[in-house]
């Protein structure tokens, strides 16, 4: 039985790939918008301006104390209620990317502070605008900390956009659901969607690790 | 050059600055020196707007820094400025430490700013640490640095925070040489220090502080040998006693 369930999985390969592409779309688009707008409001976050800063921190709080799966849920089944109809994919989309969008703005809102408040004043001292400061004496050096977490999070991002099955979307874990109807042996079936996840997973982790190393040896250089 | 008339400022409740009233002309070369948190510090970190003023009227090469509309980065461009902790940039080298304000501040074009970063480094005595990083410079060479970068915008003024007190002894002297020479040139300087040495030698007028007023001001000479003031003698008794 095991051999035939086996040959079934194999023929199901295709089925897999297109899960996994659907993975890689989600977290992806995720990813990019998500590094977008968690740049942005990170930098807000470590702002003058106290209203945007709580206003972020309260948001990102509201994000982080609530369940994933109740947030696609909500983007899902109850914003149609008052009127904003969205399919599935996009629902997915936006519920990832404001996740990803929370985590990254801390990480980011904790780069920039770390860097001494002595650089600020330099920079202020020698009359470079606030962008100026930041693209080119804060955020370069507040990038040392913040690139290794980042990485770490895009590792998150990609397992935790396994959730989104649970609103149809075909990705690999909905893939592997729908599998496992056709071919009861679990451990094979989910075995092969914790392979694919782990292939992309993998490399984002040792990515992670190199940056973490070398970050460390930049860093007491400096 | 630099007017303070009635400057007052508080942190909190802590009064830093009282009813401060000083004239730095073109080409004065003026020593602060004070007790810890007489507000030495803030005095000079006022005149580039570090901190800002509360009251009284503050004018700086003719343009009024107490008024909040004023555009800072037209005066800041014109005012060196140096820490006690150098607070170079330690993702650039030496020459990109210099270079970076005037060519995106004074929009100095990058090619002409690196030859003068290079000149300006010589001038400080590190003609030969154009490509080296903050970290692998010893105090003495960051603080020389820090100086070319303020001297790389072609300031009017450069103002002094302590400069020399996070130094080992032996690197002191390098510094206060190219301070000396940079007062003797004819720049308009403000020296937060307690270097009497460098206030005797360069100084017009020492002004002394305490609690945030302006206790006595006096040419150097006359503020060493015969200080008005009881405090200002404490003050001398005790950093002149070693």
């Amino acid at each position: 039985m095991w051999s035939f369930y086996f040959s079934e999985l194999i023929h199901s390969l295709p089925f897999f790939f297109k899960g996994l592409w659907m993975t890689v779309a989600v977290s992806g688009l995720s990813l990019i918008m998500g590094t977008i707008i968690g740049f942005t409001w990170g930098i807000m976050r470590a702002g003058s301006n106290k209203i945007l800063r709580s206003l972020i921190g309260a948001w990102v709080d509201l994000i982080r104390g609530t369940p994933f799966l109740v947030q696609v849920f909500i983007v899902f089944f109850i914003l149609p209620g008052i009127g904003i109809e969205l399919e599935a994919f996009p629902a997915a989309v936006i519920a990832l990317t404001n996740l990803a969008a929370c985590f990254i703005c801390e990480i980011v809102a904790g780069g920039i502070l770390a860097v001494s408040s002595g650089q600020r004043e330099a920079a202020t001292a020698s009359g470079l605008s606030a962008y100026q400061q930041l693209r080119y004496i804060i955020l370069p050096q507040a990038m040392r900390t913040i690139l290794p977490p980042l990485v770490g999070q895009y590792v998150l991002l990609v397992k935790d956009s396994s959730v989104v099955s649970a609103i149809g979307v075909v990705d690999v874990t909905r893939v592997g659901w729908l599998t496992v109807q056709r071919i009861p042996e679990g451990i094979m079936v989910f075995g092969l969607v914790g392979i694919l996840y782990f292939a992309i997973c993998y490399p984002l982790i040792n990515l992670s690790n190199i940056l973490e190393r070398r970050m460390t040896v930049v860093a007491t250089r400096l | 050059m630099i007017f303070f008339k009635n400057v007052n400022k508080w942190f909190g409740d802590l009064h830093v600055l009282n009813n401060i009233n000083l004239e730095v002309e073109k080409g004065e070369v003026v020593v602060v020196c004070g007790p810890s948190g007489s507000g030495k510090s803030t005095l000079i970190r006022c005149i580039n707007r570090l901190e800002p003023i509360q009251e009284g009227e503050l004018i700086v090469d003719d343009m009024k820094v107490h008024d909040k509309k004023t555009n800072m980065t037209q005066i800041r461009a014109e005012i060196g400025f140096i820490f006690q902790s150098f607070n170079l940039y330690p993702h650039m080298t030496a020459l990109g430490n210099v270079t970076i304000a005037p060519i995106k501040v004074r929009k100095f074009k990058k090619e002409e700013t690196e030859k003068l970063g290079r000149q300006t480094l010589e001038r400080v005595g590190l003609g030969g640490k154009a490509g080296a990083y903050p970290a692998q410079l010893s105090g003495g060479q960051q603080q020389r640095v820090a100086i070319a970068r303020g001297l790389c915008m072609r300031p009017k003024i450069m103002l002094f925070d302590e400069p020399t007190s996070a130094l080992d002894p032996e690197m002191i002297n390098e510094v206060l040489d190219v301070m000396v020479d940079l007062a003797k040139e004819g720049m308009t300087m403000i020296v937060v220090t307690h270097e009497m040495g460098f206030a005797r030698e360069v100084a017009k007028r020492v002004v002394f502080m305490d609690e945030g007023k302006i206790i006595e001001i006096a040419p150097p000479k006359e503020f060493f040998t015969k200080p008005k003031s009881d405090r200002a003698k404490l003050f001398l008794s005790k950093i002149l006693t070693h």
